[in-house]
């Protein structure tokens, strides 16, 4: 359960109750102080410039759980944009959204999202879903080394 | 989840003596399943094109389990053919391989690898692995909709 610890996240998310939810699912795996939360598309790319420039505010985040439906660029194109850079490529992108539309999972899938879940209405079945996308992502997998 | 089909992976595995552990763990699943082995990457493109002729027989994988070290083009090579294709390349591609070494768990995600699993010593500790890897991919995870890799599909 070590690398839970250690893990740093990037939620990119603007509603605010589905921030709530996944802070809690992850706070109850014990990984409330390594989830950082951005609003939009734009607001993480942001993030992201200033973690390559080392800021020690935004650590580069191992895993990015990314929302689609967003104000301004939305979850897609910034998929897009991750992609294409050199060095942000590496990082997994999962797609958390409420939407179950076989263009959504089919365009993200190809955007190369690391997986697409959706999410569930009640606080107990979110708890679920995070902690298998956690034990998947964190306990099975090897991930890039911040 | 699609709960009457069975998921189908496909296993780019050289080792005989991984294959087999692989596939005894596969058979504990709660999930009903389909594993399909070829042993190098060159098989596993000619399996796919297959798969993208929606030939019978070759049932499209919802996801490939890849070595790396193989003989021939190795799983890198074939993780890059394979995401520079445009019909395959969504099906997500995990790696499954005795190496941790950084630099390789840096190029495969590079290459837009969808996790990297180092594969455990015991049959108990591959159990565990499948366990938790079918529940992210095919419990909470959507998978790419049916008939829409094949070349034939629309």
């Amino acid at each position: 359960m070590d690398a839970l610890k250690t893990a740093v996240v990037l939620l990119v998310e603007d509603d605010l109750g589905d921030r709530k939810l996944v802070r809690e699912a992850l706070t109850n795996l014990g990984m409330s102080n390594e989830l950082y939360v951005t609003a939009s598309g734009e607001e993480a790319l942001e993030y992201l410039q200033r973690s390559k420039c080392g800021d020690v505010e935004s650590p580069r985040p191992n895993l990015i759980l990314l929302d689609l439906n967003m104000p301004g660029i939305g979850g897609k194109e910034f998929l897009r944009r991750i992609k294409v850079d050199d060095d942000l490529c590496s990082i997994p992108v999962v797609v958390l959204t409420v939407s179950d539309e076989e263009t959504d999972i089919q365009e993200s899938y190809k955007l190369h999202a690391a997986g697409y879940v959706q999410k569930r209405a009640s606080p107990e079945e979110f708890q679920k879903v995070v902690s298998k996308l956690a034990k998947y992502w964190f306990e099975t997998s090897s991930l890039v080394k911040s | 989840m699609d709960t009457l089909k069975p998921v189908v992976m496909l296993l780019v595995e050289d080792d005989p003596a991984d294959q087999k552990l692989i596939k005894k763990s596969m058979l504990d699943q709660k999930i009903d399943n389909e594993l399909i082995i070829v042993e190098t990457g060159e098989d596993a493109l000619e399996y796919l094109a297959h798969s993208k002729s929606a030939e019978a027989g070759y049932p499209t994988p919802d996801l490939i389990l890849l070595d790396l070290n193989m003989p021939g083009m190795g799983g890198r090579e074939f993780l890059r053919r394979l995401k520079a294709d445009d019909v395959l390349d969504t099906i997500p591609v995990v790696i499954l391989t005795t190496s941790d070494s950084e630099q390789d768990i840096l190029a495969t995600y590079k290459l837009q690898a969808a996790g990297y699993v180092k594969k455990p010593p015991t049959l108990d500790g591959f159990r565990e692995v499948f366990s938790r890897l079918q529940e992210y991919w095919f419990v909470i995870c959507k998978r790419v909709p049916q008939g829409q890799l094949s070349c034939t599909a629309n």
